[in-house]
């Protein structure tokens, strides 16, 4: 292998770039990085996928095997237990990830946009206190939330009461439950959509709007046909990773409603759970580390296809030639 | 009114021209400009108004059920010296400082060599390496709790600060992304001149790109800082007694205890905890947006 490094290192150097390189200095520079994410990333996930393909769990602690694909054909079989568990999950996850994803951008799409208005002189300070959620570490305001959103004590039901809202059940009903998810959620994630979409907003080149106002455009369709098509591709690459994000959001939902409320038909899962939250569960709680294994691999690979896609069709990572 | 403006004499039209703030607005410009302000004005008290329930939790004695006001009746430091006094507070911000200012410089150290190296030099997998590194770190993290903890057992390192910092020393991919982008917004000549001038590789990466991806350098550190107040899964695993918690399992246990008893605790924790970190991340804003769409304009 360090044969072949030399030999195309070499190739490399003589084509393209002025500076030569050795790429042994290359290897020096990414051994910390390389090192740490093979013993603390890779092993762990190496190990964890093969035990998705043994019945390891608290009643095969010390004698398990190997049992194939059974623990993936349980997962999409209606008739086993495991079913039950994850194909509800799984919708939850996936209705959480893109109603979450969706509407963090268009809020924070929407107040950039209002923001980004010239006459506004003051939108500085809007956009500083605007920010602030996301500065506040996550575990901290989820866990604040928790507090304020509690039915009887919270400081939300006692707002409300103020103006006759008798107390609402927002961490107990399993659609209040749902909603209170997705709405710490937006609190937490608007800002860091915003702040991009600002960026975004700027990086549109302001030649184009003159040129648009002399051929006679009016606001809207400067709007529409100029700012709308740059945020657009500006921030596509940022929209898969955020549903990446949300699909994994194990913080969002575990430290907030601890998955609950639970569901009356079966005891591993509660109502706001998403795979990632009902793994971990799974994991600790239960010790069922096989059926963990199988559902994080299959999170796992929605996640990375998204990925992929992602980075193939955005561009993201396409090579600048040296 | 503006439609006056524009069809008066040419010398009154140049002078509108140069004072374009001074000319009385459209009639739908101005309302459309209140019309936002106050809709902004309605989105901020939303967004804030839960943190100062916060603050006034935080300076409300009493400690029991919610206050119907908006201010607390009897403001008091209870709860702030209740935690210093009564609880272990204090060493759990001390630990949060330890990890979180020794992992961001780790983090910034090991992202910063692996970037430059991703950035300008060569090697075997440098095209696709790190998108390939980036997909695999998106498997579940926590998953790999059982296989990190069954090692540290073996190993006799459970409970250990240093070992939890060891681990969060972790290289990200996506950090190591995130910086490459800027560094190839670096212009090459400034490598090439150095080059020539007879400057070694570490020299390039000391003395030109890094004081020149300063700003970025500081938003990564900022992130993992933040990053790490709020890794509680790997905490939960490792640490394990109350005088090695990190400020995450300690305000967990706060609000997974008594909830009605220590509202007013935890509030008082939240805001000393937050405190700093927010003051801090304000002071980086203006680098934040342009680090995360640096690749895109350079």
């Amino acid at each position: 292998m360090a044969q072949l490094a030399t030999t195309q290192a070499a190739q490399g150097v003589g084509k393209k770039v002025a500076v030569p390189h050795k790429p042994f200095v290359a290897y020096g520079f990414l051994a910390p990085a390389i090192l740490s994410i093979s013993v603390l990333s890779l092993a762990p996930m190496a190990y964890a996928i093969y035990i998705a393909f043994t019945n390891f769990s608290a009643t095969h602690f010390l004698k398990y095997q190997w049992v194939g694909l059974a623990n993936f054909i349980a997962l999409f079989n209606p008739k086993d237990p495991l079913f039950s568990v994850f194909i509800p999950t799984l919708e939850w996850t996936f209705l959480f990830a893109i109603v979450a994803t969706a509407v963090n951008y268009f809020v924070g799409l929407l107040l950039a946009v209002i923001l980004s208005n010239r006459l506004m002189r003051e939108s500085a300070l809007y956009r500083s206190l605007l920010i602030i959620p996301w500065a506040v570490p996550g575990l901290i305001s989820i866990l604040a939330w928790q507090g304020l959103l509690n039915q009887n004590y919270g400081q939300i039901n006692g707002f409300l009461h103020n103006f006759g809202i008798p107390a609402i059940n927002w961490l107990g009903s399993p659609i209040w439950a749902r909603i209170s998810v997705l709405m710490v959620n937006l609190w937490a994630g608007f800002p860091f959509m915003m702040t991009a979409s600002l960026g975004a907003l700027q990086a549109v080149p302001s030649e184009l709007y003159e040129a648009a106002a002399i051929d006679g455009a009016s606001k809207f369709e400067q709007f529409r046909y100029i700012t709308l098509p740059h945020i657009w591709q500006l921030s596509l690459p940022l929209l898969i990773p955020s549903f990446a994000y949300n699909f994994n959001n194990f913080n969002a939902v575990y430290l907030l409603t601890g998955g609950g409320p639970p569901r009356p038909t079966n005891m591993f899962v509660g109502y706001t759970d998403i795979l990632a939250s009902a793994a971990y569960k799974m994991t600790l709680t239960y010790n069922l580390y096989d059926w963990a294994a199988a559902i994080s691999v299959v999170l796992f690979i929605v996640v990375a296809v998204l990925s992929w896609l992602n980075m193939r069709f955005t561009q993201s990572f396409k090579e600048d030639v040296v | 009114m503006s439609a006056n403006v524009s069809k008066a004499g040419s010398a009154d039209s140049l002078q509108s021209r140069m004072r374009p703030f001074r000319r009385t607005l459209p009639r739908y410009e101005l309302v459309g400009l209140w019309g936002s302000r106050v809709f902004i004005w309605c989105v901020i008290l939303v967004v804030l108004a839960p943190i100062w329930f916060v603050i006034e939790a935080a300076f409300n004695p009493s400690n029991a059920y919610f206050s119907l006001g908006l201010f607390p009746s009897h403001p008091s430091f209870a709860n702030f010296t209740y935690l210093f006094q009564q609880t272990n507070f204090g060493v759990w911000v001390r630990n949060s400082a330890v990890v979180g200012l020794t992992v961001g410089i780790g983090q910034v150290a090991v992202t910063s060599l692996a970037s430059f190296a991703f950035s300008r030099l060569r090697f075997w997998g440098r095209k696709y390496g790190l998108m390939v590194l980036i997909i695999l770190q998106m498997f579940p993290n926590f998953l790999a709790l059982a296989a990190i903890y069954t090692a540290l057992a073996k190993l006799n390192l459970i409970n250990q600060l240093w070992v939890y910092i060891l681990i969060l020393m972790g290289g990200s991919a996506f950090n190591i992304w995130l910086l490459k982008r800027f560094f190839d917004s670096i212009p090459r000549e400034l490598d090439e001149a150095a080059f020539v001038d007879g400057a070694t590789v570490w020299q390039r990466f000391t003395r030109i790109i890094l004081p020149l991806s300063t700003p970025m350098l500081v938003v990564i550190f900022i992130f993992t800082l933040i990053g790490t107040f709020s890794e509680y899964v790997l905490a939960g695993t490792i640490l394990e007694t109350p005088n090695n918690y990190t400020l995450a399992l300690g305000m967990y246990g706060f609000i997974s205890g008594q909830f009605g008893q220590n509202w007013g605790y935890f509030a008082a924790g939240a805001l000393l905890a937050a405190l700093p970190l927010a003051v801090t991340f304000g002071l980086v804003q203006r680098f934040i947006a342009s680090g995360l769409m640096g690749g895109v304009k350079g």
